[in-house]
């Protein structure tokens, strides 16, 4: 089974103010980390300071509402972990309600779980790009 | 896990003071009278919260003289209930934080 969280919200903001509030690291020190460095392309790095942890990771996948303009939707996804815990990916997905409101889909999943049931060692990978390889595999 | 089994799982876990009684739980076992003068609802609310848990699958109850101690259930499903407790809950923080930049406060 892979571990999974599922969140769901609406905002009252258009499409690419809430873009801008899961992509722009200024806005993401507003609620998502303390210190934010999002490096914004497929495979960039990432690095997220909150509290006194700190999360290593990778950019998945990147797609801005303005790229996608029939139906405005917008896709971030990354991955992150703590230095000795086995890494989760996080996908953010934007849809427009409306030109004010939007739909934000948050969902975290442990996938690579499962290797380290069968005893492939994920942790303490730190800051190695871990993701792609195992992805890959 | 089987469907059912998960959906009693996921179905337990979207009550937030359900997981903060597991996450509670995962660092001490108690009874529910112990869990309700650490948190800020009554007894009674506790135990009823303890039964979905335990309905699901999530606790196990042992006797402790007349009253009855509740802890986690072992590993593995443990791992991945823990990490969905604190996961999720981080999440809630997180999206609440997020509304609020946006002026919702109500979402808070």
């Amino acid at each position: 089974m892979t571990d999974l969280i599922e969140r769901e919200l609406a905002l009252p903001a258009p499409a690419a103010d809430v873009w801008r509030a899961i992509t722009d690291p200024g806005w993401l020190t507003g609620w998502l980390a303390d210190e934010v460095e999002l490096e914004l392309r497929p495979g960039g790095d990432a690095r997220f300071l909150i509290g006194d942890e700190v999360r290593n990771g990778w950019v998945e996948e990147v797609s801005a509402p303005s790229e996608n303009l029939d139906r405005g939707t917008g896709c971030l996804a990354f991955w992150w972990a703590l230095d000795d815990e086995p890494a989760s990916r996080v996908e953010l997905i934007l849809t427009p309600i409306s030109e004010r409101e939007t739909h934000l889909r948050v969902v975290e999943t442990r996938p690579l779980e499962i290797l380290d049931l069968v005893g492939v060692p994920l942790r303490g990978h730190g800051s190695t790009r871990y993701g792609p390889a195992l992805v890959a595999a | 896990m089987d469907d059912e089994r998960a959906g009693a799982v996921f179905g337990a876990l979207a009550d937030p003071m359900r997981r903060r009684l597991l996450t509670t739980l995962s660092e001490h076992p108690a009874t529910a009278t112990e869990l309700a003068t650490k948190l800020p609802i009554t007894r009674q609310a506790v135990a009823k919260h303890l039964s979905s848990l335990s309905d699901a699958g999530l606790l196990e109850r042992q006797r402790a003289g007349r009253d009855v101690r509740y802890h986690v259930t072992p590993a593995p499903l443990s791992n991945a209930v823990s990490w969905m407790a604190e996961v999720g809950g981080q999440w809630d923080d997180r999206l609440a934080r997020l509304a609020s930049t946006f002026g919702d406060q109500d979402r808070a």
